[in-house]
């Protein structure tokens, strides 16, 4: 009999595996499994596969496997386990079924010299095969490890041994008490400590109280560290895990200035002395870190709405961001829109739509224009291309003239076709297109909001734009602080146009008791800021309890951010016993956004920022009394949600928000008068019938 | 290349083929020693011991990095190959090939050298013996390096470190071979000034793999469609197929009881045989699929005899062509498209009877093209099968590959004459 043991680290393509093992069985061997099956359904799948053992694999790391790669942290679980051990030794074919169980392997392998080790199925039925024509298996145990193995493993040993002390010093009991982690903080301080001993000592630290569950003093442990380092690398490094580990649980990090600071420095340090690659690494992790989602976009506030100035001035002060930062401007100027053939207008996009269909629809049929479309996403060359942050910024610091090749052979037949390119979203692709200059083709890009709050505005060029349109006032004004090349002598026109959207048939009869549904469209992300309208909802039902809350749209997606997630659970605690009660009802997404509007009697928006906030457009549309917080992210600036709504719409706090309800409703002729106002305004200015006008004028120039 | 040496041989050619050991065949696309017995007992081969690492499976053979880290690992034997030449895969061959073959000359001195890609780095060989020799070379460029025939785009740049190797090889090649038009013309475009040494020398079908005529039909025991080439096309493709399928035997009587069989090689090094699309097919076993593995080239035509309709499944587009498009004209049986409609193979099957036509993939358009076939499976002439044959016959390897000989030891005597 030949023994197999199968070794797997992930999910096993269960068929697959069953066939061999089938195979293998006619071949005369049986086969053991042993695997870390991460999802019960496979567990279950697994049981029909007529292995001869099987036995799950510890699945939890052990401490101070954090950090090593997957193969290692896999064997350093896996390495205890008495069943493995009594397999591996026993086994004349030991496979490994996955990258992560390779390792594991290798060293059972160096333990039992006899067996063959093979990564794959039909290796190890081709293993199978050639011993039986062999003739026959090896004695088990025949040989012992090898004597390298041996020198080796004793040398691990020693090697490790003050790590090993270090770690009965910083034992999860002892780093739990406030006392314990405290002291381990003084040697971090301690002076005349020579660099590398210090960081080594920084990050056991930081491990033994990631480890003991106290991660804010892990993050800072680095931090600390990182403040005794000279060397601008390591203490730019120490900064980045620091802060880095605590974007990961969703908090905003303490030490994000100093690690933006760190990065930069090492980045201004690299490109001075020519060492591009390690200049576009940190610039870009000092980007991510200083524009990070759980910073700005997932919180109800941001350091860049409270003062966008002192915010970017480390970037600007930055040599190698100023480098990036050059316009390079175009040779020639765009070309006037062709008076003898209809305009060619190339709409680009990466993936997301949402905004293009009427413009699309329009300029399709339109005879002055010839539109073509590109998805980047759709194309395997532009997705990488538009998607290469590092290139970009390497390109910027003149050390990657192959980007700009490769971009120049992608794009260049796209523009040399276009009269006009109108790229939507200014997100990563707009990297790439101001990458290469763009000839006499007219540039137009649209920024719609939370692009404001991103790394990509960067790194773009708008020497090379000639229209950056926006939706609104405020994210422009935003944007030209953030950006100091909106602002220069090659800045692009800034045009302010509304989204594109077609309200007419929003606005239709109201259902009997829509005077007492507030309805709240779209609750996807945390800037929608749901609880507000919640807090909304309680005042009035101190006053009134007909009055229910409508939340339409679809839950914000756990993967976006820790910080995304902390708010959605919040959030759920306070819903359920609202829903369970009938004051809350929960929607969820819905293609018919028109038809759900006629049960709704008053719309608010609730965010914190938006920018033009299209669901509170089509509510007012629909006859929806419009009910607007003061958006906290412009309320002191001088455009915001109160220049681009009428004044009577916009509430200071969920108070005021719960009295203009009140008042609104005072009477139902009343809150039918103020619906019908509030739609006779939304169609007057926002309906596709008048904004279309708006792009006409920005494609085709004036129509005489 | 067995049947370009053979040619060689038979136009009384000294010739001596240069490729690598069996094993390592074996570890990558797989290894059919039916069809190595059929090159010319005259044609010396080569074998050299080169191998790719990244496809080892024998884990005792690993570094300790490699096992702790393999992706890593293998990244870095990337980026080191292709500091010997731009080609990740297999720029590390670069010195052993170019030994070789200087070895080979000076053991034998060579009046022509005759290259195929991929691998690109065998390109290198031919510039060295060039370079220190001078001995003449042509490129059998099969799908081109400079145009990415999968999305149809220019993969790089003149100024690259691939372009300027192809510029240069270019630039002293005798003759250039394309597998099609769309190549040859890109070539043409690309570097006008070379136009003239390029051509178009299809892939073509060896006789031998083409049945008798196929049995007939039998719906009460089931109609079989059959699949037989390598299996790497993208799985999204794969899936797109089958749900087709599904929905055919569920709408199309004839089909209710149908079986569709796959055949061929499929992934290399760990997962030979046991890949994503190979979990796929086995995923849609309640459909009547079935994946069998390779076949040997000696059954071919008789694994070819026992189904009624085949379906070709390939990627790319208009620059791609695929050499089983050929095989599967020569069988005369009814041909499901299973490919983007802008296509090379659209191209030649235009005008063949017993052909579904090339709708794009989706799974409805493909359900259509199955109960479509199975129709003609049923209800085909002899006729048509006449119509079909004589309309692959054109492509028919041998007189395309002798033809393509010929034109090149004819450039070669022009070239000498030149250089005389």
């Amino acid at each position: 009999m030949i023994d197999v043991l199968f070794i797997s680290s992930s999910n096993p393509p269960v068929n697959l595996v069953a066939d061999t093992v089938r195979l293998l069985d006619a071949e005369g061997a049986r086969v053991w499994y042993g695997g870390t099956v991460p999802s019960a359904g496979k567990d279950d799948e697994l049981v029909d596969v007529p292995f001869a053992d099987r036995h799950r694999l510890p699945r939890t790391n052990l401490r101070h496997a954090v950090g090593l790669p997957n193969g290692e942290r896999v064997w350093l679980r896996n390495r205890t386990d008495s069943w493995l051990r009594e397999k591996a030794r026993a086994a004349h074919v030991i496979v490994a079924l996955d990258n992560g169980s390779i390792y594991t392997v290798w060293q059972l392998a160096r333990r039992n010299r006899a067996a063959r080790a093979v990564f794959g199925l039909s290796p190890a039925l081709a293993s199978v095969r050639e011993l039986a024509r062999e003739g026959g298996t090896p004695a088990r145990g025949s040989s012992l490890p090898s004597p390298s193995f041996i020198a080796q493993e004793t040398l691990r040993v020693a090697r490790e041994l003050p790590a090993s002390v270090a770690r009965a010093l910083t034992s999860r009991s002892i780093m739990r008490s406030s006392l314990g982690a405290k002291l381990w903080r003084v040697p971090l301080r301690a002076p005349g400590v020579p660099d590398r001993l210090r960081v080594a000592t920084g990050r056991r630290v930081a491990e033994a109280m990631n480890w003991a569950g106290r991660r804010s003093g892990a993050a800072y442990a680095l931090a600390l560290t990182a403040t005794h380092i000279s060397d601008p690398a390591t203490k730019a490094e120490l900064l980045d895990d620091s802060v880095q580990q605590e974007l990961d649980r969703g908090v905003v990090p303490e030490h994000l200035g100093d690690a933006v600071q760190a990065l930069l420095a090492h980045a201004d340090e690299s490109a001075e002395n020519g060492r591009i690659d390690a200049a576009a690494q940190s610039l870009l992790r000092a980007l991510m870190l200083g524009f990070h989602r759980v910073v700005h976009i997932d919180q109800l506030s941001s350091p860049l709405a409270e003062d966008a100035e002192a915010y970017v001035k480390p970037f600007h002060r930055s040599r190698a961001m100023q480098t990036v930062a050059t316009t390079r401007g175009r040779v020639r100027p765009a070309a006037p829109p062709p008076t003898d053939r209809p305009l060619r207008l190339l709409v680009m996009v990466r993936a997301n739509d949402h905004f293009l269909p009427q413009i699309l629809d329009r300029y399709r049929e339109h005879p002055g224009v010839e539109l073509r479309y590109l998805d980047l996403a759709q194309h395997r060359a532009l997705r990488d291309a538009s998607s290469a942050p590092l290139r970009v910024l390497k390109e910027r610091l003149g050390g990657d003239d192959e980007y700009a090749e490769t971009v120049e052979r992608l794009l260049r037949p796209h523009l040399d076709w276009a009269d006009t390119v109108f790229l939507d979203w200014c997100l990563a692709p707009s990297g790439m297109l101001t990458t290469i200059d763009p000839g006499d083709t007219r540039m137009i890009i649209r920024l719609h909001s939370y692009e404001a709050f991103t790394r990509w505005t960067h790194m773009a060029d708008f020497s090379r734009i000639d229209d950056l349109v926006f939706v609104a006032d405020h994210v422009r004004d935003l944007a030209e602080v953030v950006v100091p090349q909106l602002s220069g002598p090659q800045a692009p026109r800034k045009p302010v146009l509304h989204n594109a959207m077609p309200l007419n048939d929003f606005a239709r009869p109201k259902t009997p008791d829509a005077r007492f549904n507030l309805g709240l469209v779209g609750v996807g992300q945390v800037a929608k800021d749901p609880l507000w309208a919640v807090e909304v909802l309680r005042l009035l039902r101190e006053e009134d309890e007909r009055y229910r809350l409508w939340m339409v749209g679809g839950d914000m997606p756990h993967k976006n951010s820790r910080a995304s997630r902390n708010y959605r659970n919040e959030m759920e605690k306070v819903l359920d016993p609202l829903v369970e009660s009938g004051a809350v009802l929960r929607l969820g997404p819905t293609d018919d956004v028109a038809g759900k509007l006629v049960d709704l009697g008053f719309i608010l928006s609730t965010s914190v920022r938006e920018g033009s906030h299209n669901a509170l457009m089509e509510g007012a549309a629909s006859g929806a009394v419009p009910v607007v917080r003061n958006w906290p992210f412009y309320a002191d600036k001088a455009n915001g949600a109160r220049t681009l709504y009428p004044e009577g719409w916009i509430v200071e706090t969920p108070a005021a928000a719960a009295e203009r309800v009140l008042q609104v409703n005072a009477s139902e002729e009343n809150w039918h008068d103020n619906g019908k106002l509030a739609s006779k305004y939304a169609l007057s200015t926002w309906d596709w019938s008048v904004v279309s006008a708006d792009f006409d004028r920005l494609f085709l120039g004036e129509q005489k | 290349m067995r049947e370009t040496a053979n040619q060689f041989a038979a136009q009384g050619w000294d010739v001596t083929v240069v490729t690598i050991e069996d094993e390592s065949w074996e570890l990558d696309s797989g290894v059919d020693h039916t069809l190595s017995e059929q090159v010319d007992p005259r044609v010396n081969v080569v074998k050299l011991p080169l191998r790719r690492e990244d496809l080892e499976t024998d884990i005792r053979g690993y570094s300790a990095e490699r096992a702790v880290d393999p992706p890593q690992w293998v990244k870095s034997l990337r980026e080191r190959n292709a500091e010997s030449f731009p080609e990740p895969t297999f720029g590390g061959w670069r010195g052993a090939l170019e030994e070789a073959v200087l070895r080979l000359h000076r053991e034998r001195p060579a009046d022509l050298l005759l290259t195929s890609c991929v691998p690109y780095v065998s390109l290198a060989a031919a510039w060295r013996l060039w370079e220190e020799a001078r001995v003449p070379y042509a490129v059998d460029f099969r799908d081109g390096w400079s145009i990415d025939v999968i999305d149809g785009n220019i993969a790089f740049g003149r100024d690259s470190a691939e372009g300027r190797w192809e510029e240069r090889i270019l630039g002293s090649a005798i003759s250039l071979w394309t597998v099609n038009d769309p190549i040859a013309e890109h070539y043409r475009g690309h570097y006008p000034e070379y136009a003239d040494r390029v051509h178009v020398v299809r892939n073509g079908y060896d006789a031998d793999s083409a049945p008798a005529r196929p049995h007939r039909p039998d719906p009460d025991s089931g109609l079989v469609f059959g699949y037989l080439g390598t299996a790497t096309f993208p799985t999204n493709l794969l899936r797109a197929v089958l749900e087709g399928w599904h929905l055919a035997r569920e709408r199309e009587p004839l089909l209710a009881n149908a079986r569709f069989e796959f055949r061929g090689h499929t992934g290399n090094g760990s997962q030979r045989g046991t890949n994503r699309q190979v979990e796929i097919l086995r995923e849609a076993a309640s459909d009547g699929v079935s994946f069998g593995g390779p076949v040997a080239k000696a059954d071919v035509a008789a694994t070819y005899g026992a189904w009624d309709a085949l379906v070709l499944i390939i990627t790319g587009g208009h620059y791609m062509t695929s050499g089983k498009v050929y095989e599967y004209m020569a069988t005369g049986l009814p041909i499901v498209s299973a490919h983007a409609a802008d296509h090379d193979a659209t191209n030649l099957l235009q005008g063949r009877p017993l052909w579904t036509g090339a709708h794009d993939v989706d799974s409805e358009s493909m359900a259509a093209s199955f109960v479509k076939a199975a129709h003609m499976s049923v209800e085909s002439t002899d006729e048509q099968y006449a119509a079909a044959m004589t309309h692959a016959h054109q492509f028919a390897r041998e007189s395309i590959m002798a033809a393509a000989v010929k034109n090149l030891i004819s450039e070669l005597q022009v070239r000498k004459g030149h250089t005389q």
